[in-house]
């Protein structure tokens, strides 16, 4: 039994340098996740900003149709959609990076999730922080940035690392345009050993142990946020 | 800067939200040192009117000159006039996220009024005048509504406003609290502040006050010196609502 599982172990990661392709993968995971959540907090922001500016001072109404629209066809269609038309027929005829092609899709479609957390959030600060701020000369934009942002981040924090998570893991389509990231390499083992159960594991395992780490950095990060206020 | 010491004149000042007219043509002044009580029926436009003053509420018709100037012009830099109108709600609207001091230094720094050191200075001045001194490095949710409502107060006072309004600063507050608030809004009208309250304290509006206006239906039915609007009023809807409230 232990024999058996050695060999197998043996066969899966050690023969061939085949950890390398776990290696090789996570490392393209990672840079995929990173630069999605960059790109998916900054437009997320943007898109959450331009939408509640126009839901309180009915200005940027042009700006905030085209954000609706954004989000109207990034939330209507599956990711993986998304991923094949900006690789096939976006970027159909140019030779482009795929991992850059698999960052712009997935920091599209997160910034759209985003931008709704964001803009609960602002939402959900009373009328009457505006209204302070304001009444003391302050413009709209320096409001924002100095009294409402910082409020409202604090309180979407949970809801934008959860996003982050599913972020994470849902990168693992990304071998639909034959990205080798975490999931094509254990995918990639398992057609050469045809052995299914301990690169799949191996991967399951790896994510898992991601998602822990992160949640538990953002537990830590949330108690710090909190303390401050603590009565 | 202009005739009488006229700070504030409001000509015919009107706002509906809707359908529903809540100031009807509203025409008064204030002059520099008044100190303004309104009081009148809940519902009946003070707040609003209050609120119209620094532009919160944005009127449907009618002008308020602020120092001679026209504010309910478009093309007036709205937020330089409201660095001179210190406001303070009923609900505080401190800022949960900051310190005592932060709150109170916040506005002169980022509108660069103010070097960072100057601000410190003038927020322990200030903590120190409201009887909080010990409180600066302290998060609002550790204070109690009095003293939250006194910091509200210097926050506002830290931007050196020509005149501050009140709108029901008393009236989210519990009963023993309310003492340690009006005595500071007392102390500041010594100083021969403008001051311009919306108020449901009548013993504050009969002592402090230099002025008691009546709102109702939108349109001030009465204004006189405290003394003969309390001892002689005339409008038999104000008779009406002091035989309510002065039991």
């Amino acid at each position: 039994m232990l024999q058996e599982f050695q060999d197998r172990f043996y066969l899966n990661f050690i023969a061939d340098d085949r950890w390398k392709y776990l290696v090789n993968g996570l490392k393209t995971t990672l840079t995929v996740t990173f630069f999605a959540v960059l790109i998916g907090i900054v437009l997320g922001f943007i898109v959450a900003i331009v939408r509640s500016t126009c839901e309180k001072t009915g200005k940027l109404r042009l700006l905030n149709a085209v954000c609706k629209v954004y989000l109207t066809v990034i939330r209507g269609t599956p990711v993986v959609v998304q991923l094949l038309i900006i690789y096939f027929v976006i970027f159909g005829s140019v030779k482009i990076d795929k991992t850059l092609v698999a960052i712009l899709a997935f920091g599209l479609n997160s910034g759209a999730y985003v931008a709704e957390i964001i803009r609960g959030g602002i939402m959900s600060i009373e009328g009457g922080q505006l209204e302070a701020g304001r009444s003391l000369g302050l413009g709209y934009g320096q409001t924002m940035i100095y009294v409402i942002l910082p409020q409202v981040f604090k309180n979407v924090l949970p809801a934008l690392g959860n996003e982050f998570i599913v972020l994470l893991k849902e990168t693992s389509v990304a071998g639909y345009i034959a990205l080798e990231d975490l999931t094509k390499g254990g995918d990639i083992i398992r057609s050469r050993t045809y052995d299914a159960f301990m690169p799949l594991i191996a991967v399951a395992l790896i994510y898992l142990a991601m998602v822990l780490v992160f949640s538990k950095l953002l537990s830590i990060l949330e108690r710090r946020l909190r303390n401050n206020e603590r009565r | 800067m202009n005739e009488d010491n006229v700070l504030i004149r409001v000509n015919n000042l009107q706002k509906s939200f809707g359908g529903l007219d809540v100031l009807r043509g509203i025409t008064t002044e204030i002059k520099k040192g008044e100190v303004v009580a309104i009081i009148g029926p809940s519902g009946c436009g003070k707040s609003t009117f209050l609120r119209s003053l620094n532009l919160l509420e944005v009127p449907t018709g009618g002008q308020i000159l602020f120092e001679g100037v026209d504010i309910t012009d478009k093309k007036v830099d709205l937020d330089k006039m409201r660095q001179k109108i210190g406001m303070v709600f009923q609900q505080f609207n401190l800022f949960p996220h900051m310190t005592i001091k932060k709150n109170i230094m916040l506005a002169p720094v980022k509108l660069k009024l103010m070097s960072a050191e100057e601000a410190s200075r003038r927020a322990d001045e200030l903590l120190e005048r409201i009887g909080l001194p010990d409180k600066a490095d302290q998060y609002p949710s550790m204070l109690s509504g009095g003293q939250k409502q006194r910091v509200a107060i210097a926050r506002a006072l830290a931007m050196n406003p020509d005149v501050m309004l009140f709108d029901e600063p008393t009236s989210a507050l519990d009963p023993e609290m309310v003492g340690e608030v009006l005595d500071i809004m007392r102390e500041l009208a010594k100083t021969g502040m403008t001051m311009i309250v919306v108020t449901h304290e009548m013993g504050f509006a009969r002592e402090v006050a230099t002025r008691v206006m009546f709102i109702d239906e939108g349109t001030i039915k009465e204004e006189n010196t405290p003394k003969e609007f309390f001892a002689n009023p005339q409008n038999p809807r104000l008779r009406d609502f002091l035989s309510k409230v002065l039991v």
